[in-house]
């Protein structure tokens, strides 16, 4: 176990409720992200959190669905797909595939366009604005055994946590889908956290929105350029 | 055992078997699931978009994400309302982040949700964790159990926090904080 309290005093327990809560935006929110995938003990009580949290749902005041809106939902089942967030890449499953723990940490920027004009209400000026320099991150997989990924503009440096494990000769091999539907390597993963640093063109590709998978390939990565193996897990880039 | 826990396990049985059916891409499951369901996730989506229309679209990208991810969900490690209701609210909270326009204050329609501690709704929750949930919170001081409650129920940040109730941002947060060890230490005792 880490040491109980950060920099900043707040406890550890109480830092990862914070995080579970959804109550961090900007830096601190990255901070918390970060320590998330630097600290196995610190995930875990975040997760710990959410669950305990989550009875809280039982209270939610149940409201009528637009009677409407069964049909339209049914008919995007397959066929077009009804919003840009399904429908933008070429592996439409692939975007599609965030879990739920994914979906909690991420701020998916992806189907609207970054706020442009400031926002009108009044704003106390302890408020952080949002860094538009901030770092990106992604988590990959399931919430089972998600896989972290970080990347910060500023350096270039995309640093992923353990990749998912594979069989023998095998290795797991990361890709960017940008907006062009078509994956770029951007090296190879081992089981244990990895650092990469992607060439200038890739870097590009790192943007909100953008999704990262990993794929299951032969010793040395895919000989062909593209994935070959199976995708065993994929992800959405957000700024955080 | 009473009747009402009866009924609450029976129906959690039942909305897992048919969330699993989803997940091997079962329309028939799917439409049952949306039935079942959709009261209460657009209650959530409703209250944290804060407006019909936007409800209605997240809405329609939760259960698109249910049907392509329901296969993935996991009996035994979130019950379904949870795991459904958990996809809702993160949704609904990107979005309304994304939008960029901080929400503070209450919406006109949107009704207050009842603090169970105070009548006899907490021996009515189906399960022992929320009873214990609710039972701590309830122990705390009602500025701290209104600013945790607040950031569960509208998904706002600790800024949003302190706008809505007038105080300074670090008031907030220390309230938030103490709050957060005093139900930790609950839930642990």
């Amino acid at each position: 176990m880490v040491d109980p309290a950060t920099d900043t005093g707040v406890p550890e327990d109480v830092a990862a409720a914070e995080l579970a809560l959804g109550l961090l935006e900007g830096e601190e929110r990255g901070a918390a992200l970060r320590r998330v995938l630097a600290e196995p003990g610190f995930a875990a009580q975040v997760e710990w959190w959410r669950s305990r949290l989550a009875v809280l749902f039982d209270l939610w005041p149940e409201r009528a669905a637009p009677p409407h809106l069964a049909a339209r939902i049914e008919a995007s089942l397959d066929g077009t797909p009804a919003s840009a967030q399904t429908g933008r890449f070429a592996w439409p499953a692939l975007a599609a595939v965030t879990s739920a723990i994914a979906a909690s940490l991420l701020l998916f920027v992806m189907v609207r366009p970054e706020p442009t004009v400031p926002v009108s209400q009044p704003i106390a000026p302890s408020i952080p604005a949002a860094r538009p320099t901030s770092v990106l991150v992604a988590m990959l997989g399931d919430a089972k055994s998600p896989v972290a990924a970080v990347y910060d503009p500023a350096n270039g440096g995309l640093r992923v946590a353990a990749g998912p494990g594979v069989p023998d000769a095998r290795v797991a091999q990361l890709w960017v889908i940008g907006g062009d539907g078509v994956p770029h390597s951007l090296g190879l993963l081992s089981g244990r956290p990895t650092s990469l640093a992607p060439k200038g063109v890739d870097r590009g590709r790192i943007a909100p929105g953008a999704t990262l998978a990993i794929s299951v390939e032969p010793l040395g990565g895919s000989p062909t350029g593209l994935p070959t193996g199976p995708v065993v897990a994929t992800g959405v880039v957000a700024r955080v | 055992m009473t009747i009402a826990h009866a009924n609450a396990d029976a129906a959690r049985a039942h909305l897992s078997e048919v969330l699993l059916r989803t997940g091997q891409e079962d329309r028939d499951a799917f439409r049952e699931l949306y039935t079942l369901t959709s009261a209460k996730l657009f209650g959530i989506t409703h209250r944290i978009c804060g407006n019909a229309q936007a409800a209605e679209d997240v809405l329609h990208e939760v259960y698109l994400t249910i049907w392509k991810r329901a296969g993935a969900w996991e009996p035994g490690r979130a019950s379904p309302i949870t795991w459904l209701a958990t996809i809702a609210r993160n949704r609904a909270i990107d979005w309304q982040r994304a939008q960029g326009v901080r929400r503070t204050s209450p919406l006109d329609d949107a009704p207050d949700i009842a603090d169970p501690g105070e009548g006899a709704e907490a021996g009515m929750l189906a399960s022992e964790s929320s009873r214990e949930l609710i039972e701590c919170l309830n122990g705390l001081e009602p500025q701290q159990r209104d600013a945790i409650r607040t950031a569960f129920f509208d998904g706002i940040t600790y800024a949003e926090l302190a706008i809505k109730r007038a105080v300074p941002l670090g008031t907030m947060k220390s309230w938030v904080r103490r709050g957060l060890a005093r139900l930790k230490d609950c839930l642990d005792g």
